[in-house]
């Protein structure tokens, strides 16, 4: 039972790391996620546009506003199932 | 032999991913006690993590904060590392948290049911509680079927 799972792990990890060979040099400011034009265009107007210098906040309030409220949801959902589960129930 | 240590060099930070998440995912479906295995998925979803975080760092690049004239270098000269990744893995981790949560209430919850933590001891203590809920009894009446 050990043995199979280790023989997923490890055929899960070569796959990954096969699959990690096309994938961008570590710190490569060439990559695509950096170069495109919509990473640009956050860093460059998120200050314009929001009024935060930090431009991870000005993402995460602003541009993914409806993003972080449905986060709070899942927190909220969360919270709600945890409080039923561990209610002391009258008999 | 010096080319694929450049290539491991040059990507070291996906291959060290890759170990931490397969040591979360061994821990998932090789341990029988559930705390272990919400620790394991608790080293999954941190690989993930780190994944992010990586491809967002820049060579050279400050943290995506704007600097405003306190440097005497041009603003145009400031690399910024990649934003959008850091904002992703901020709602993953409130993801987390809150899976991580439901699992340790749904735990003492069963160890308040069964008296253990311990996946093989539930499963004996559920197929004598109720028989017909074991998969040997569930297979013979689809056989006897």
């Amino acid at each position: 039972m050990k043995l199979a799972a280790l023989f997923v792990v490890i055929l899960t990890g070569a796959m990954l790391i096969y699959a990690g060979q096309d994938l961008p040099a570590f710190g490569d400011s060439e990559s695509p996620a950096y170069q495109h034009r919509m990473t640009q265009y956050f860093i460059e107007n998120a200050e314009s546009e929001s009024g935060v210098t930090n431009i991870v906040t000005a993402l995460l309030a602003n541009y993914r506003g409806y993003d972080t409220l449905g986060e709070t949801a899942v927190i909220f959902t969360a919270g709600m199932s945890v409080l039923m589960l561990l209610r002391r129930r009258e008999l | 032999m010096a080319g694929i240590i450049d290539i491991v060099y040059a990507e070291y930070n996906y291959w060290i991913y890759v170990t931490l998440m397969m040591i979360g995912f061994y821990a998932m479906i090789a341990k029988k006690n559930l705390i272990k295995k919400v620790i394991g998925a608790n080293i999954f979803q941190t690989a993930i993590f780190l994944f992010y975080i990586s491809l967002s760092d820049i060579k050279g690049g400050t943290e995506p904060i704007l600097l405003h004239g306190e440097t005497s270098t041009h603003a145009a000269d400031i690399i910024y590392t990649n934003p959008v990744p850091h904002v992703l893995i901020l709602t993953a981790i409130v993801v987390s948290v809150s899976t991580t949560a439901l699992a340790l209430a749904l735990i003492i919850r069963i160890y308040e049911e069964y008296g253990s933590i311990e996946e093989d001891v539930i499963l004996a203590a559920r197929r004598k509680l109720n028989p017909e809920f074991s998969e040997y009894a569930r297979q013979s009446e689809v056989d006897s079927q």
